[in-house]
């Protein structure tokens, strides 16, 4: 009891603490410097009609950097974690008739949509990750339908690497024709709004896209893994 | 009336304040784990309040805006968020992944069996 | 240049193409990797060479083209390039390191280490908040990935907590993130160090920011989770995480720090304080190795945490204390972290086995002392600065609990180094593949090479002052060669370093040349008992000469950092020989503990001494304005300690007594007259007026004459024929104190005297028994008895020194006696100096005792065929001899030079001489006439005894009967065991171990507070989720309610 109010005081502590910098807040009446300079010249220098893609793949480009390397770096710990523990092999079971059935007609439209989602990632809400999480949620549905065919890995960790080393040289482009590291006017601007715009963006987002779609695929599936004692 | 920053504001503190509160008192390894994805949802919603303007639309640039710098919100902290909640993601798969492994173990998801080290 | 944009284009490069790899061509796979490594490094050297050598200014990366704040830039300035160098090379070295387990785990380790190197090269880097926030979730998810290496229960509980701990961390940071850019309107670094939006938003803001970054850097006591990972996981994680991982976090707390202000500083200082004491004291009752190097790794990061908080006093030299402390734990936490590994062994003992690696065990006995912040190592540099400033700005309770925390953590560390050295109880074999071993070989190379580039920064110009020490270090090099070699290298060596102080020093400081005759000729006589050794004698010519030079540094310093650098390396070298002895791994421990706190004590009061003087020279003693009765207390204890003075005795009859024989000559006769010649240059520096009525010179006064009572009179009731002369030790230097103590020129002139005459008299009882020792096999003097037929020389000097011991007519002992009652009463310190008359009277029971014990009475059965001590004993015992024999001869020749150097100081109330009488107000003595008088008396009643001893009939041992029975003790029917039961009963209370029992208390209590606040960590990923929302929220309402 006492414990339970000593973490309810914390708690309350805690709450006290977010409310002493919460109250000092006022609902901004406009843009700062920096989204503003974002709203108005970002436009012309990036090209993107959906600013929040502008920020995300140019001017912070290294965080989406770091953040593609976060999902790879989770892929790749659980790809020696997991694998390698031991324990009973737990017995998999066949899917419903449903689920397979449905998975079939799911499928295609779900990875179409995924692939929309990210080559629109300059101009409509979405982008890289979002589509990357689409087009998993397809190949995670699949493998639920059929979880006895297994899934051949290879092909996805090809294609990570791939996506992963074309995003870095896309970037040194940057560096050698642009103006820095992942710089996306390599390629011309183009006008706003076109499918074909904000330089370098959509091929961006496209193996991004790519990336994502693998990575987070081959987390799910290698949490689902059943354990052996095979280390590679 | 309430303004709208201000209910997400509470709602955002409260998911913190609650996942918290899970993270301390909650036995179970999988309900600690989804406690600090409440702590990291309410985070981003906070996130997004505070990037939020009055009246002002999604900084997406097509036919219905004319000036951007008046009409849009602020594009860096949603930015963040999408950052913020990949990020998340892979900390939630890893420690689901811890917590396969330490189950696997010792067959339990109480978090006071795992006690091999002290001192 | 190569942009350090680079670093991350080559390293995430190579980990996303190292996917191809994953199966089959491991080859190539490792060959990239190592290849990546390098090249980071490679960058990161490129960029420090620049700002090393050319005019290379700060350079700021703009990334995707844009300036920032609208986009990431990363910063490349001097201290990044640094930082940069040490992380990746502890990554290429690690990685060289775990060769095996990137082989058995291939490239999906491979990409979890590489991203972990890189996450914190973009830390250091990166200008960006939001970044700094990614890349520190890569760190510490590879981190925590980094600890399934080990891939067993305890290493998956400790990434887990690791996991769990740092993720709500940086949440905690992200919502600082969130309120630092809605308030601050950037998330450029720069433009927020500015920003007035934070500062008028509260102090919430900066907290959110700067806490989950002390967080980050596991302060005490919400830090399980780190302890865990240093315990359970591969050791090379933990050389990881307190080399680099520490480093990156360290240097972004101190990028963000501005934040908080004023009061941001001052608590970080307050929260590294605590880590500092906190964790050390959690420490010294750990038992496995990796989590002690844990405890201790937070204990460093606590201290570099003190050093930004102090930023604002500490001003310009804040960067170079923090890198002294950081690349010391950097290196030498790498090094033992990766001998952990070679080990691979929990317990501390197990590390003895280093026994059989003697390249290891100097390695780690150097990382070790490095550790400990003590000298010729960068950690101590730091230490030093850090306490001068802190003692010029009147910080002295800081300094109390800085050197505290030092203290403790010595303590623990030194039990390490001596079950390294000493202990014998292994039982397993070590397997030192060459991958493993070079990494470490390196971090050592490493940290040479630093101490003389830390040498050179302070002491460019005075190169010379350390010759001595690359003398000693020549001896470690040329330790493979034999030890009667090493021995004729090690005395030239002296005589050339004795050549050097008769040249500098004769005629122009003679009380400095006086010294320097005790401990460099004192050393080469003390030497020459070495050839009696055969084989290679490992080990033991590095020390001794480590100590020599230490003592001879003593005397050529002018400043006090001088001064205390020579001070810890006689430490640590006397340490290093006292340890050599067959039981000695309990007493050398305690000694060093003494020591260390004697220095530290020392360090304090110098501190004091020179604050608001304007430099550190010497003559600062002579001058102090900061606390000053305090400060020359702080330095006398220091002194004290190696006096061995009441109170702070109880390390001596151990450490001395259980020492080799040819040590303990050393230690005794000369080490002991390094804390004389400290306290003697305090004097000078409080001076002969001031010193009249100094109530620290008549405390000492009482001290002194209180331990030569103790000392003597514990010497009196021993049964172990070296504890005997090492109890006598400590009554001497009683006299010694006490006679410097009076502060008059005939109480310093008796003061010399004692000290040449116990620097002589001591080396051959030392030498004399020590032979004894060497042929009987056995301390007790029980098992002696009629050795005078056996060792007859041996009995000569033993006789002659124990009768200058006595104070008795004719030899020089008793011109120090004259002296000393001239003094007493003129300084009529009567009742001081009745103590010490009866101490004196007391000195005869054990004088009687040894001669009566060991030379007199029957020979033992066993020692029928027993031999005459080695020549190489006898001949300094000779040489000894005559010098005494000389100075009770002769006493103006050298009791003169003595009077001339006091006059310098005390020139009123001198000797005067008279025809080789000396005359004082109160009397006069000529030593020549008594000697010739006496030595006549003794000729005449020896002849007669020689004529009528042939008719009294020889008793042979054979000739006492036990009637069939065997004693139960035979040591009982021993005549001389326990010879003054009398006596024992009658004033045996005084030596009663009640000191011992203060200090034994003050060990266990610590100890024991150590083992409770240790309990804390309960081993709960919970637990540890509340210590760090507790902490969090604690220090949050202390800091709001208390502004």
């Amino acid at each position: 009891m006492i414990k339970k109010l000593t973490f309810l005081a914390l708690i309350a502590g805690f709450g006290y603490m977010l409310w002493t910098g919460l109250a000092k807040y006022n609902a901004a009446e406009s843009l700062n410097r920096i989204s503003s300079y974002y709203a108005q010249d970002g436009l012309e220098e990036v090209g993107a009609a959906n600013l929040v893609t502008a920020v995300v793949v140019t001017y912070r480009g290294l965080d989406t950097l770091g953040e593609v390397s976060i999902l790879f770096l989770t892929a790749s710990i659980l790809g020696f974690f997991l694998v390698s523990g031991k324990g009973p092999k737990i017995p998999l079971q066949d899917s419903s008739e449903i689920l397979k059935t449905a998975s079939k007609l799911l499928e295609p439209i779900i990875l179409l949509f995924g692939i929309y989602v990210f080559i629109n990632g300059h101009l409509t809400p979405g982008g890289g990750f979002q589509g990357g999480a689409i087009l998993a949620s397809a190949l995670i549905l699949a493998y639920l339908a059929n979880p006895k065919e297994g899934i051949n890995k290879s092909i996805f960790r090809i294609t990570e690497s791939i996506s992963g080393v074309v995003f870095i040289l896309i970037g040194i482009l940057g560096i050698v024709l642009a103006g820095g590291f992942l710089d996306n006017r390599i390629i011309p601007v183009g006008s706003i709004g076109d499918l074909i715009s904000a330089g370098i963006i959509p091929i961006i987002y496209i193996f991004v896209g790519m990336k994502v779609g693998a990575e987070l695929t081959s987390i799910v599936t290698n949490l689902k893994h059943s354990p052996k004692n095979n280390v590679e | 009336m309430m303004a709208l920053e201000h209910i997400t504001l509470i709602i955002g503190s409260s998911l913190i304040l609650l996942g918290l509160w899970g993270l301390i008192t909650q036995k179970n390894l999988i309900k600690i784990v989804i406690s600090f994805t409440l702590v990291d949802a309410g985070i981003h919603i906070l996130m997004i309040s505070l990037g939020y303007l009055k009246n002002r639309t999604a900084p997406i640039v097509d036919g219905t805006i004319d000036n951007a710098v008046e009409q849009i919100v602020d594009p860096i902290p949603q930015a963040m968020v999408l950052t913020a909640i990949v990020i998340g993601l892979g900390i939630t798969a890893l420690m689901l992944s811890f917590v396969i492994r330490l189950a696997k173990d010792k067959n339990s998801l109480n978090v006071s069996n795992f006690k091999d080290l002290k001192w | 240049m190569v942009t350090p944009i680079y670093i991350i284009a080559i390293a995430l490069g190579i980990a996303f193409s190292l996917g191809f790899f994953s199966k089959g061509s491991k080859g190539i796979a490792s060959s990239l990797f190592y290849l990546a490594l390098t090249a980071l490094t490679a960058i990161a050297g490129q960029w420090l060479i620049a700002f090393l050598t050319g005019d290379q200014s700060t350079v700021e990366v703009f990334t995707s083209g844009f300036k920032p704040p609208f986009s990431i830039s990363l910063q490349m300035g001097f201290e990044e390039a640094v930082l940069l160098s040490m992380i990746n090379i502890a990554g290429l070295l690690g990685a060289v390191y775990l060769f095996d387990q990137f082989k058995k785990y291939g490239a999906h380790l491979m990409i979890t280490y590489l991203l972990l190197i890189m996450g914190l090269d973009v830390i250091v880097m990166t200008r960006d908040l939001f970044n700094l926030f990614v890349f520190l979730e890569i760190a510490s998810i590879a981190m925590a990935g980094m600890a399934l290496i080990t891939n067993e229960g305890k290493s998956v509980q400790a990434g887990f907590k690791y996991l769990t701990a740092t993720a709500i961390i940086s949440a905690f940071f992200l919502i600082g993130i969130i309120f630092a850019y809605n308030f601050g309107d950037s998330l450029y670094i720069n433009e927020l160090l500015m920003s007035e939006g934070i500062l008028k938003a509260g102090m919430v803001v900066s907290f959110l920011i700067i806490m989950p970054l002390i967080l980050e850097l596991k302060p005490f006591p919400a830090n399980g989770w780190g302890l865990d990972m240093y315990q359970a996981t591969h050791p090379a994680v933990g050389a990881l995480l307190s080399g680099a991982s520490v480093t990156a976090s360290a240097y972004v707390l101190y990028k963000l720090a501005p934040l908080g202000g004023e009061i941001g500083y001052q608590v970080i200082a307050i929260l590294g304080l605590i880590t500092f004491l906190g964790s050390n004291l959690a420490g010294l009752k750990q038992s496995h190795t990796r989590r002690m190097l844990g405890y201790s790794s937070i204990a460093q990061t606590g201290l570099v945490m003190i050093v930004i908080g102090l930023q604002p006093m500490l001003g310009e030299m804040t960067l170079w204390i923090a890198f002294s402390i950081l690349i010391t734990n950097f290196l030498a936490k790498s090094g033992l972290f990766w001998l952990a590994g070679i080990i691979n062994k929990d317990e501390l003992k197990s590390w003895g086995i280093l026994r059989k690696h003697p390249i290891l065990l100097f390695l780690f006995v150097m990382f070790v002392i490095a550790l400990s912040g003590l000298p010729p190592f960068p950690a101590f540099f730091g230490k030093w600065e850090l306490i001068m400033a802190l003692a010029n700005s009147g910080n002295a309770w800081w300094i109390g609990l800085i050197l505290l925390g030092s203290l403790i953590e010595a303590v623990y560390l030194f039990r390490w180094v001596g079950y390294g050295i000493k202990d014998k109880s292994f039982d397993f074999s070590i397997n030192c593949s060459t991958y493993k071993t070079i990494p470490i070989y390196i971090m050592g190379a490493g940290l040479i090479a630093f101490v003389g580039y830390y040498l050179n920064h302070y002491f460019g110009d005075v190169v010379w002052y350390f010759i001595p020490l690359a003398f000693a270090a020549l001896m470690f090099i040329l330790d493979f060669l034999p030890a009667k070699l090493k021995n004729i290298i090690a005395i030239i060596g002296m005589g050339g370093y004795a050549y050097y102080m008769y040249d500098h020093f004769l005629g122009v400081d003679n009380l400095r040349f006086f010294f320097a005759l005790i401990f460099i000729v004192g050393g080469i006589l003390t030497l020459i008992p070495g050839f009696t050794k055969s084989g290679k004698r490992l080990g033991f010519y590095p020390a001794a000469l480590l100590m020599f030079s230490g003592l001879g540094m003593l005397i050529s310093a002018t400043d006090l950092l001088q001064f205390f650098i020579a001070w810890e390396i006689m430490t640590i070298g006397s340490y290093l020989l006292i340890i050599r002895g067959k039981n000695s791994i309990k007493h050398a421990f305690s000694y060093m503990l003494f020591s260390l706190g004697g220095a530290f004590t020392m360090l304090a009061g110098f501190a004091f001494a020179q604050s608001g003087n304007p430099g550190i020279g010497l003559e600062v003693l002579s001058n102090m304005n900061y606390l000053p009765g305090l400060a020359a207390a702080l330095i006398a204890i220091g002194f004290m300690t190696k006096t061995a003075s009441l109170g702070l005795h109880i390390w001596l009859p151990g450490a001395h007594a259980e020492a080799e024989s040819d040590v303990s000559p050393m230690v005794s006769a000369i080490l002991l007259k390094a804390g004389v010649f400290g306290i003697i240059l305090l004097f000078i520096g409080i001076g002969a007026e001031a010193a009249t009525n100094h109530p620290l010179t008549y405390t000492l006064g009482w001290l002194g004459a209180l331990t030569a009572l103790i000392g003597n009179l514990g010497a009196a009731f021993q049964e172990d024929a070296k504890r005997l002369l090492a109890w006598s030790s400590i009554g001497q230097l009683g006299y010694i104190l006490f006679a410097f103590s009076i502060m008059t020129h005939l109480g310093w002139l008796a003061g010399l005297t004692y000290t040449a005459n116990h620097a002589a008299f001591k080396a051959i009882l030392f030498l004399g028994i020590g032979g004894v020792v060497f042929r009987t096999k056995t301390h007790n003097m029980y098992e002696m008895g009629g050795l005078i037929k056996k060792m007859p020389l041996t009995f000569i000097t033993v006789l002659f020194a124990i009768i200058t011991l006595a104070g008795i007519p004719p030899l020089s002992g008793f011109a120090g006696k004259w002296l000393f009652y001239n003094a007493v009463i003129m300084k009529e310190w009567y009742l001081q100096g009745t103590i010490v008359f009866f101490a004196g009277i007391i000195a005869f029971l054990y004088s009687f005792r040894i001669l009566y014990a060991v030379f007199l009475g029957h020979l033992k059965d066993k020692h029928r065929k027993i031999k005459e001590a080695p020549i190489w004993y006898l001949i300094p015992q000779f040489l000894l001899m005559g010098f005494i024999m000389l100075f009770s001869m002769q006493p103006e020749l050298i009791l003169r030079p003595f009077g001339d150097m006091i006059s310098a100081y005390f020139p009123t109330d001198a000797l005067t001489w008279d025809n080789g009488t000396a005359l004082t107000s109160l009397g006069y003595w000529n030593g020549f006439r008594v000697g010739v008088i006496i030595f006549i008396l003794f000729g005449i009643l020896f002849g007669w005894l020689f004529l009528t001893s042939r008719k009294v009939k020889k008793i042979k041992s054979f000739n006492i009967v036990y009637a069939g029975e065997a004693p139960e003790r035979p040591e009982t029917t021993h005549m001389a065991h326990n010879l003054f039961a009398g006596y024992n009963k009658a004033l045996g209370f005084l030596v009663a171990p009640g000191i011992t029992n203060i200090w034994k208390w003050i060990d266990e209590s610590t100890h024991d507070l150590g083992d409770f606040i240790r309990r804390i960590y309960t081993g709960n990923a919970q637990t540890y989720l509340v210590h760090i929302v507790a902490y969090t929220v604690i220090v949050f309402m202390l800091i709001n309610f208390s502004i």
